[in-house]
């Protein structure tokens, strides 16, 4: 135990160390070479080390990854587009892009709409109200999904309608008089995918609402004090003045929203690891790597998901370009 | 200046020190894994951990110490992957507990392993363990692995009250226990407890009863032939074996909530209703770990043995072939040469080994000498009986099916049959499509 500890410790320094020591010969080598080379090259060395880390760790496994999508399943033997072919074949894997498609359409607008919400209305009270209900509101954001995804189990549990109901919306409904409801097999018009959507929204809610309250509340008092001169009501005001003035704060947190649904994972996992039809990409991902074994199907299911998520990605850069820029 | 370069030359050098070697932990390897020696320590690798591994632990270690032996114990959570990591590394354990016996005969037929007959006392094993239990072990006519606990999932368990009340009698047969079913249904009552819910791993036992119902209808052999997809998914006995699980969950009134809340119940808890003062049903089939605390409710493990009733899956027709489905822990010996590990394997042979243990609940002998007094319930003196008497054993099938089919399509597709998301013929035809290529 003690040995492991002092190596533990011994890791750090070298670590630290050898990072210290690895510039400091760069550093050295930049002062051999003549002057005008040594400015040209110094801040390309200090850049190196940092480049070829993200090239080793991030690059390299990422073409490995293009170039396994177009090998069989033990990545022993390349089969051209096979692996495509197949998934985009498959009725199951066309349901699953469809859940993911419902999720990305439907979780980034209803968590700005609702957080947009929060932040007006929270805004309006008096302080200590305010900070109670957006407390309550952040508090889903301290759970981890997969703990999310216990606490809803018990919401959408079911037992049969002569037994005593533990899940609470079947409680609800039981005792209104009604018959229990197998919640998470409600696959008709994808009601199940729209329950697990439920899941996120209350864990993601929190965390849009406290950008754009602070968003709203930098928006200058100036501007609402002489939209309410020229007369405009309270409704106005928030279409006009506000949300023009907090548009960027709302762009960044739809791509931040919208790129974590692209890759969610754990609560479909844990709620129904993607049975009666509530599949996304991202378990489906999963299970062709750990259960199937398929290297293949796995590693053409993240190259497509790539593909989608680098257009948002790029988008969200130039976006961020800009409003640095209009700073 | 110079006192600069000095000292960073003393830092360089100690970092590279540092970098080029840490501290060795110590594990001053030697012991003799598997490479035949006169050591007196032996290493025991096992899949299992927590209180069971105590539990064994206590069965083992007295002996092992009254012989000189140290036994080093190397549970694992990951033993299909680790067992044979080690055996490509040349690095094996002394012994090792193989939870299935795929991987086991694997290594046999490569001869990475030491026949169990050379030195164990053969004749004595055949008339004392469980038929079939063997064979499980054994490779080109030897054996190499040795069940050593067992435990049997071909179990029906009923509330023993209600059931005798209302002049019910455990079924001889498949087809008594369908007209059995019939008949609680047509009173009005229900007949069956059924829960496949598992979280991430929902559907796995529905799979329990296809095993069920395919190693009755088809003995042990074709039941093995299955689990090689010899016999595919989509084939006759596969489809009477389907026919008759469908004709017990769909048949509406059959099942305490219906066929759509199966895939809702929870595998472990899904039978509790069974125990209420007005039965909510009146079987639930599922493996002995069931009768313990956190499954059954409390009240009724407390007073289980005039609660609960048990019954063997019946065979297909009645006094004929009862193969019953079951698991344990296979104990295998890598080094012909290592007297202490045989010693230890000797032990793990005799016909009263983990007696103690048994007093737990949580061990049942192979050994059909066992004395059953050992068992502290009449439900588990009865269950080890419904394994005693069987005719042959088969381990858990999927277990033994390629991943992609035993823990990914078999679940996932008996668990939208089930709730009503895919046709049987389907859900056949895509387990057969899903096996590895």
């Amino acid at each position: 135990m003690l040995i492991k500890f002092l190596n533990a410790i011994l890791t750090v320094l070298a670590g630290v160390g050898g990072a210290l020591v690895l510039y400091w010969l760069l550093n050295k080598l930049a002062e051999v070479l003549p002057g005008r080379w040594e400015d040209r090259l110094k801040p390309y060395l200090y850049v190196l080390p940092a480049f070829a880390a993200i090239c080793l760790y991030l690059v390299y496994p990422a073409i490995q990854t293009v170039i396994y999508s177009f090998a069989n399943a033990d990545s022993t033997k390349f089969i051209g587009l096979k692996n495509y072919t197949a998934l985009l074949g498959s009725d199951s894997f066309r349901q699953t892009l469809f859940n993911t498609l419902l999720w990305i359409v439907i979780v980034p607008l209803v968590t700005i709409a609702f957080g947009l919400a929060v932040a007006v209305l929270a805004d309006r009270l008096n302080p200590g109200s305010e900070k109670l209900a957006k407390t309550v509101i952040f508090l889903p954001m301290a759970i981890s999904a997969v703990g999310a995804g216990t606490v809803w189990r018990f919401i959408y549990a079911v037992n049969p309608p002569s037994e005593h109901q533990l899940g609470l919306q079947n409680a609800i409904v039981t005792a209104a008089g009604g018959q229990p409801v197998n919640w998470l097999q409600l696959s008709a018009f994808h009601v199940n995918s729209f329950e697990l959507m439920v899941i996120l929204l209350w864990a993601q809610v929190g965390f849009s609402m406290v950008l754009l309250s602070a968003a709203i509340k930098s928006v200058p008092t100036e501007t609402l004090e002489a939209a309410r001169i020229d007369g405009a009501g309270e409704i106005a005001i928030f279409w006009r003045v506000i949300i023009p003035q907090i548009w960027g704060t709302i762009i960044t947190v739809f791509i931040t929203v919208t790129i974590g649904v692209m890759k969610i994972f754990d609560i479909v996992y844990v709620m129904t690891n993607g049975d009666f039809n509530t599949n996304v990409v991202g378990v489906a991902f999963f299970n062709e790597l750990f259960t199937n074994f398929n290297n293949g199907y796995a590693a053409a299911i993240v190259v497509m998901l790539m593909l989608a998520i680098i257009p948002i990605m790029i988008y969200q850069v130039r976006h961020f370009r800009a409003e640095e820029a209009g700073r | 200046m110079r006192r600069r370069t000095m000292q960073t030359l003393v830092a360089v050098s100690a970092v590279s020190l540092l970098t080029s070697g840490c501290l060795s932990s110590g594990s001053s390897g030697s012991s003799g894994g598997g490479k035949g020696s006169n050591s007196k320590s032996i290493e025991l690798m096992l899949g299992f951990s927590g209180e069971q591994l105590d539990q064994f632990k206590k069965s083992v270690d007295p002996y092992a110490k009254s012989q000189g032996i140290t036994i080093k114990w190397s549970p694992t959570d990951n033993f299909n992957q680790l067992i044979n990591t080690r055996v490509q590394g040349n690095n094996p354990p002394d012994i090792a507990m193989f939870p299935q016996p795929g991987i086991l005969l694997d290594l046999a037929k490569k001869g990475r392993l030491a026949s169990l007959d050379s030195f164990l006392d053969m004749s004595t094993l055949q008339n004392s363990m469980t038929s079939g239990t063997l064979d499980t072990g054994t490779a080109n006519g030897h054996l190499y692995g040795l069940l050593v606990s067992m435990n049997v999932k071909s179990l029906v368990y009923y509330p023993k009250k209600a059931f005798t009340a209302a002049g019910y009698t455990p079924p001889k047969s498949i087809p008594e226990l369908l007209a059995l079913t019939d008949k609680i249904r047509t009173q009005g009552k229900t007949p069956w407890c059924m829960g496949i819910e598992s979280g991430p791993a929902t559907g796995w036992p529905a799979t329990d009863w296809m095993e069920e119902l395919v190693l009755k209808y088809g003995g042990v052999d074709q039941y093995n032939k299955w689990v090689k997809n010899e016999v595919k998914f989509n084939s006759p006995l596969v489809r009477k074996a389907a026919g008759t699980f469908q004709q017990i969950f769909a048949t509406p009134g059959n099942v305490l909530g219906g066929r759509k809340s199966i895939a809702g119940n929870n595998f472990g808890t899904a039978g509790n209703p069974m125990f209420k003062a007005t039965p909510g049903c009146y079987m639930f089939k599922q493996g002995n770990f069931v009768a313990a605390k956190g499954f059954f409710p409390d009240s009724v493990i407390a007073d289980i043995d005039n609660q609960v009733g048990v019954f063997g899956f019946p065979p297909a027709t009645a006094g004929g072939d009862n193969p019953v489905e079951g698991g344990g822990d296979l104990a295998a010996l890598f080094n012909k040469n290592n007297k202490a590990a045989q010693k230890i394997l000797k032990y793990m042979s005799t016909k009263d080994f983990a007696k103690d243990d048994a007093k737990t609940g949580a061990y049942i002998s192979p050994h059909k000498d066992f004395d059953v007094s050992a068992y502290p319930t009449q439900t588990i003196r009865d269950i080890a009986e419904i394994g005693y008497k069987s005719t042959a054993f088969a381990f858990d099938g999927s277990d033994a099916m390629p991943g992609a089919v035993g823990s990914g399509s078999f679940w996932k597709d008996m668990t939208a049959w089930i709730s009503g998301g895919k046709s049987l013929d389907g859900a056949l035809k895509d387990i057969d499509a899903s096996y590895p290529k």
